[in-house]
């Protein structure tokens, strides 16, 4: 048997380091303010003792560092962490104090003499036992004469941890700190079920019930999604700090949780061999993500083509997040060729087309434009009732002395030509 | 400055789809990896006749998006999708505020997956500019930046700047290269070949006998006399 004691520096991180030891064995225990892990049966595929351990406990690594030992039995492990700054003495020489079932007849036995594992092991059995209860059993167990029962760790099935926060937090970039905290115990947490997480949930306890006469919820939320599942915290991190930046507290905050409310099984990252498909930099999903927080969705936005005569349906744009996906999957290359009559269409389209002057018949934009090119008759619409009736235009190519080229229209139904209205639509560029 | 280790590598570039052009730009096309500086008097014009053969170029090579940051008005898919860009991959990002604008550039150039990046800085200092540039020269992007003609006495980190001007034709400046200074501006067609070409042929059309068309005979104009019945 071999086994390993580890004791966090940090006790709020005692669960992410359960489940992290779950990724090396899947023998972890709780002992009272340590974990044990019995590795005997992993030893060899990780590569010997040595390797384990570098791998549990080398850098870099999401939590704070811990402190360990190991030896045959979990209760020798368990004493020679707490003895850990005195050094390694031969198991006899262990005093009874770092034993757990040694504690409450403490004082006894100091009077008797009996100091060290190895005097409780000379005394008489059968009246250490009458005297002592559970000493002696304990005592086998941590010379391995006995089996130890250990109630074995288990990965919960979603992470759902709450934390206490250092301080009272008036702002929601103060949750930041934990919130990381948070995140670095789910990276583990994921690593240990081998999963990618697409969606999270950041709740905060609200500290006060009543502010200013008005009744205020127990909780706080923010839900924070991604395209595609990570496990990487980076991103996460950055997406959470944007959210958090642009959010804000009804009041003081004082305990912080985190969900997983969507993961999905995790295929690990996949590198390529050529040099040039592994280019730095963030992903695309990633980017337009993170702009998307910051700018607002409607402002990152691509362009989707429609089948429609009216140029202003001809394309709507739509929040990129929503087509990430498309865009991602977008391969280089060429497209089917355009309709030939396509090529008279400006390159710049106006918002909204924009009303121009008349002046002596003659539309006016900064300064008189001369028709170059036209009509083109558009006349469709007529099933749409909106409050802009059917799209009855001649469009024209115009040229400006001041701004070059542009697509202006007329709305047709004018019976006298001083109430014909002319647009601006667009400018070739 | 140029120092000579600049100018004895050969820049990698992408052509720009335009002789007159190539001609003049060092090493025969739009600089990858720099920032191109190009001052206007009103933003947008121009714009597109200018960069869309090396737009369609990259798009054709590459596969990532190819993003506006703040353009003027909105791109026109169908017109531009006529003169070969695949207008499902244009990436618009509206930012009001000028920091936000230049977060969104830099952010846009640091992705690993994006082709170029056009941004319309109107105000933009000399050093932020600099960071933009020194981000493009990290991922080897291509990056333009529009900005007022009234900005052309200001120092810029740009290795290649260009003054637009002219209404029916393009009149391009090279203010600032690689290689001897330009002394003549460079002549490029102002509109699309199709365009020209209805243009010339409705000019010829009209020409010896009608009077310019005007507003007012509206009676005239009829379903059939449609701009795409004429080659």
């Amino acid at each position: 048997m071999d086994w390993i004691a580890l004791r966090p520096s940090l006790e709020q991180e005692r669960e992410a380091w359960g489940w992290r030891a779950l990724q090396y064995t899947p023998r972890v225990a709780q002992a009272e303010e340590a974990l044990v892990l019995e590795v005997s049966a992993s030893l060899r595929l990780w590569g010997g003792r040595r390797r384990l351990l570098e791998r549990l406990f080398g850098q870099p690594q999401p939590l704070a560092a811990a402190q360990w030992a190991q030896g045959p039995t979990s209760l020798q492990a368990l004493a020679l962490l707490r003895l850990q700054p005195a050094g390694r003495p031969a198991t006899d020489d262990l005093p009874l104090q770092v034993l757990s079932a040694a504690s409450e007849h403490l004082p006894v036995l100091e009077r008797i003499g009996c100091r060290t594992w190895g005097d409780a092991r000379r005394l008489p059995r059968a009246g250490l036992a009458r005297r002592f209860a559970g000493l002696v059993q304990a005592l086998e167990c941590a010379y391995g004469e006995q089996p130890e029962i250990h109630a074995w760790l288990q990965l919960p099935q979603a992470f759902d941890l709450r934390l206490e926060l250092p301080a009272l937090a008036t702002q929601a970039s103060e949750l930041m700190w934990t919130a990381q905290r948070l995140l670095s115990q789910l990276q583990v947490w994921l690593q240990a079920r081998q999963r990618g997480v697409l969606a999270l949930e950041l709740e905060w306890t609200l500290d006060l019930r009543r502010l200013n006469g008005m009744e205020l919820p127990a909780h706080e939320r923010l839900e924070v999604r991604t395209a595609q599942p990570t496990q990487d915290m980076a991103h996460l991190r950055r997406l959470l700090g944007e959210q958090l930046a642009r959010a804000s507290l009804a009041a003081p905050a004082n305990y912080l949780r985190l969900r997983s409310l969507d993961t999905v099984p995790w295929a690990g990252a996949s590198g390529s061999l050529l040099p040039q498909d592994d280019a730095p930099g963030e992903a695309l999903h990633q980017l337009i993500e993170r702009l998307s927080v910051r700018l607002g969705a409607g402002n990152v936005v691509v362009p989707q083509a429609h089948a429609d005569h009216r140029p202003e349906r001809m394309q709507s744009w739509h929040p990129a997040r929503d087509a990430a996906g498309l865009l991602a999957t977008a391969r280089a290359g060429r497209r089917a060729g355009p309709l030939p009559c396509d090529a008279l269409y400006p390159q710049w389209l106006l918002p909204q087309p924009l009303r121009l002057d008349v002046r002596a018949e003659k539309p006016q934009f900064q300064g008189p434009l001369r028709l170059l090119a036209g009509p083109q008759r558009i006349e469709t619409g007529w099933w749409d009732d909106g409050a802009r009736g059917p799209a009855v235009r001649d469009y024209f190519v115009a040229r400006s002395e001041q701004a070059g080229l542009l697509w202006i229209y007329r709305e047709r139904p004018a019976q006298d030509s001083a109430q014909v209205r002319w647009y601006l639509h667009g400018l070739y560029a | 400055m140029w120092r000579g280790p600049d100018l004895a590598r050969q820049p990698a570039v992408v052509p720009s789809g335009l002789a007159a052009l190539d001609a003049v730009l060092p090493g025969g096309g739009w600089p990858r990896g720099a920032l191109v500086e190009v001052l206007q008097q009103s933003p947008g014009r121009h714009v597109w006749q200018l960069l869309l053969p090396a737009l369609g170029r990259i798009m054709q090579d590459e596969a990532g998006p190819v993003v506006l940051v703040a353009p003027p008005w909105h791109p026109f898919g169908p017109g531009l999708a006529a003169q070969g860009l695949r207008t499902e991959r244009l990436l618009c990002l509206q930012a009001e505020p000028r920091a936000a604008r230049l977060w969104a550039t830099e952010q846009a150039l640091r992705c690993a997956q994006v082709a170029a990046v056009l941004a319309w800085l109107p105000q933009v200092r000399n050093e932020e500019l600099r960071r933009l540039h020194l981000a493009a020269q990290q991922q080897e992007r291509l990056l333009f930046v529009f900005r007022d003609a009234k900005d052309r006495r200001q120092p810029s980190p740009a290795t290649l700047r260009l003054l637009l001007e002219g209404i029916d034709s393009i009149e391009l400046n090279v203010l600032k290269r690689r290689g001897p200074p330009l002394v003549r501006p460079v002549q490029l067609p102002a509109t699309s070949r199709r365009l020209a070409a209805l243009l010339a042929a409705r000019h010829s059309l009209r020409a010896p006998s009608r009077p310019p068309l005007s507003a007012a005979p509206l009676e005239e104009s009829h379903g059939l006399d449609r701009t795409a019945a004429i080659p």
